[in-house]
């Protein structure tokens, strides 16, 4: 008896000086319904490749919002997370409070950059004034989901399916004539979609250094002009946001141009009614160049002030957006990667996207056009995006587009403190 | 050692008995609300390191900005629908409920059960089964009224319907607990007063209603009031799972304009303003209430 008990304690005191030579990591990430799953996978890799380092994750947030606001909450109690997983549209919130590390440092050169796999477009999503504030970990993007069904039902082709926003407003006229029940299209009046179709025309919500309000332009007036023939032309229903995803999958709605990051849910909805098909989003724009689709998703910040505890999370960051992690992201949800190589060596996923094909559609459309989804600047960059929601929804019930855009335009102005 | 009077001990025990209530009650309420009302008089963003006092203009923009008049214009409007069409239902509900008691025991109880299910049930849970109910074109409601020969509403995306939309459902919701309220009051009314009642000449059902039923209701009617009132004042559930508090703002209401301006948008200084206004019309309205009420309520 004695001897298990010095046993133990000896096996303790062990336990405990090994634990000495590991760091623990404290990682934050949101929305548990998609990622506990993947997390739990990259954190059993990243331990076997470093078992020097040990990974703690926070209880997860609810959403990219929740989960911030926690973030904030935390900066000011003073226990951050060394590293934390945040919404890409939403670091700027944290950048604002100078609470990121900036990755500069720990990348390299831009050579370096480019030779990990981390390409200029995907740079973008995580860069503001020249500082590499964050790194995008997933990515998505609006694409057109379509019905085959209802295409060929209303006398249209799906190997010859329209590339121009024209044909995709005609064949959804013919769809809404199908019936009573049935809607042509549908697109959120929202912020992101509009940034999208903004992008896709060459356009942008904000001037290059950010001091001025940039979409009351062609571009611009295009792009919500695109709101209104949706609605007068192509039978857009005045849906909510559910009302829209429950509508889709059960085959009443003919195109849907919704975030690719729904793909799994969608496939997963229709199983029986029938097999979705994924399209990319029209290119207006002559010169591709100018062409950019903003992309949601995820990116990834580092957060502790201690230095020794910053090169452990730097292992971790460059694991997670690194070819290897990027590889379990996508094979777990579903989401487009966030890193050149994983997408031009086959080794890693050639095999999963022969079985996905609609993701490789998704996943090229971000790697070709990926683009930072535009935060305004200040204490009103989030309530204004609210205000653009309403102004689009005024265009669909038959507000006349360019005015109300450029009204709109100057209420950002008001409202960003431009003038 | 000197033993304490009998006075004194009383007054400890006293104090011992209240005193951790009290103690919580001022440290997680009291505190808290002082700390939200000097916050309202700054522009304190969360997370933030610094800020500095803006005096009313929290306030100001509340009342004078369209989105922040939309909510409170909103709140007036769905309180304005929901007390008393969910007072009224619930008393005429409660009144057949007590009389079918009479007759069939069973039924009335079964009845009784379904009525008071919606506030048992979680509203998440109900608002889904709601979206899908209401659903523009492969919902059960719109099916109707096209089999019926209406046009399909868009009963939740349509601006001007959405608020009276949420208002029903918030009706829905608060039948069933007014119900069992009215219930529990019917049955305090003795017997003999309808009988007095008969024997004075009042034998008509609407003559025994007001000359005895409705003033004897008067306690459990000021209690329903007060109840509805608040708890319409604070609708927030309904508009976060189905609405958003869109479309455009449509359906904005005071407590989701304080989520969105608190939570979202991180304007905490301005959440606070929402928050004291809020505070400030659901106690006027509680006073008002017992202003009015308490001096047709017959206490015994």
């Amino acid at each position: 008896m004695r001897n298990l008990l010095t046993a133990t304690a000896l096996a303790l005191v062990f336990a405990s000086s090994a634990q000495a030579q590991t760091t623990e990591l404290r990682v934050h990430y949101s929305i548990p319904t998609i990622w506990t799953q993947p997390k739990k996978a990259l954190e059993a890799a990243f331990e076997a490749a470093h078992p020097e380092i040990d990974i703690v994750y926070d209880g997860p947030a609810e959403s990219y919002e929740d989960g911030v606001q926690r973030l904030l909450r935390e900066s000011v109690a003073g226990n951050l997370p060394d590293v934390a997983f945040v919404g890409l549209n939403l670091w700027r919130v944290l950048e604002a409070r100078d609470l990121p590390v900036p990755l500069d440092g720990f990348l390299g050169d831009d050579a370096a950059r480019e030779a990990a796999g981390y390409t200029p477009a995907l740079r973008s999503l995580g860069r503001y004034e020249g500082v590499q504030h964050a790194l995008a970990t997933s990515g998505s993007t609006l694409v057109m989901y379509v019905n085959p069904e209802l295409v060929a039902q209303a006398g249209g082709s799906m190997e010859d399916f329209p590339t121009t926003f024209d044909g995709v407003i005609a064949l959804a006229a013919q769809i809404d004539a199908l019936g009573d029940d049935i809607d042509g299209i549908w697109i959120q009046p929202h912020d992101w979609r509009f940034q999208s179709l903004l992008g896709s025309h060459g356009g942008r919500p904000l001037t290059e250094d950010e001091s001025d309000v940039a979409f009351d332009d062609e571009a611009g007036h295009a792009a919500a002009t695109l709101f209104a023939r949706f609605a007068s032309e192509g039978g857009m229903p005045s849906y909510g946001t559910d009302q829209a995803r429950q509508a889709f999958p059960a085959g009443t709605l003919g195109i849907m141009l919704e975030s690719s990051s729904l793909l799994a849910r969608f496939e997963q909805a229709s199983g029986e009614n029938f097999d979705i098909v994924v399209k990319p989003l029209p290119v207006v724009a002559e010169d591709t160049a100018s062409v950019y689709f903003p992309t949601g998703g995820s990116g990834v910040v580092m957060l502790t002030q201690d230095e020794a505890k910053q090169q452990a999370a730097w292992e971790f960051i460059s694991f997670v957006t690194g070819p290897e992690g990027q590889k379990i992201i996508v094979e777990n949800t579903g989401y487009a990667p966030a890193n050149g190589i994983v997408l031009a060596d086959e080794a890693y996923l050639g095999a999963w996207y022969e079985a996905n094909p609609n993701a490789k559609v998704a996943h090229q459309q971000v790697v070709t056009y990926g683009g930072p989804w535009y935060a305004f600047p200040g204490v009103e960059g989030v309530a204004v995006t609210d205000l653009i929601a309403a102004s689009l929804v005024e265009i669909t019930e038959g507000a006349e587009p360019v005015e109300t855009v450029d009204a709109l335009a100057e209420t950002l102005r008001d409202r960003l403190g431009m003038k | 050692m000197r033993r304490l009077s009998r006075a004194g001990r009383d007054a400890l025990t006293d104090l011992w008995l209240a005193g951790p209530a009290t103690v919580m009650m001022i440290v997680l309420i009291f505190v808290p609300v002082a700390i939200v009302a000097l916050l309202s008089f700054t522009d304190y963003q969360f997370g933030a390191r610094s800020f500095r006092f803006v005096g009313l203009e929290n306030y100001t923009t509340l009342f004078t900005d369209p989105i922040g008049r939309r909510a409170v214009t909103n709140t007036l409007l769905y309180v304005a629908v929901v007390i008393p069409f969910s007072m009224g239902l619930a008393l005429l509900v409660a009144m057949a409920l007590h009389e079918m008691a009479t007759w069939s025991r069973m039924l009335s109880n079964v009845l009784r059960a379904a009525y008071f299910l919606p506030v048992a049930a979680t509203l998440v849970a109900m608002a889904l089964a709601w979206q899908m109910l209401l659903h523009p074109s492969i919902g059960l409601f719109n099916a109707v009224l096209s089999h019926l020969g209406f046009p399909r509403q868009d009963l939740l995306s349509d601006r001007g319907l959405v608020l009276y939309t949420l208002a029903a459902i918030g009706i829905w919701q608060t039948i069933g607990y007014n119900m069992v309220l009215f219930l529990a009051g019917l049955a305090a009314i003795p017997r003999h007063l309808y009988e007095a009642a008969e024997v004075d000449g009042a034998d008509r059902p609407w003559e025994r209603f007001w000359t005895v039923t409705w003033p004897m209701l008067g306690p459990t009617t000021l209690f329903v009031a007060v109840i509805t009132a608040t708890q319409s004042f604070r609708v927030f559930e309904t508009v976060a799972t189905l609405t958003d508090g869109g479309p455009a703002f449509a359906s904005e209401t005071l407590v989701y304009a304080l989520y969105r301006e608190g939570f979202v948008y991180f304007k905490a200084g301005y959440a606070s303003a929402i928050t004291m206004v809020f505070f400030a019309f659901v106690l006027a309205l509680t006073l008002l209430q017992f202003r009015i009420l308490e001096r047709r309520v017959h206490y015994k």
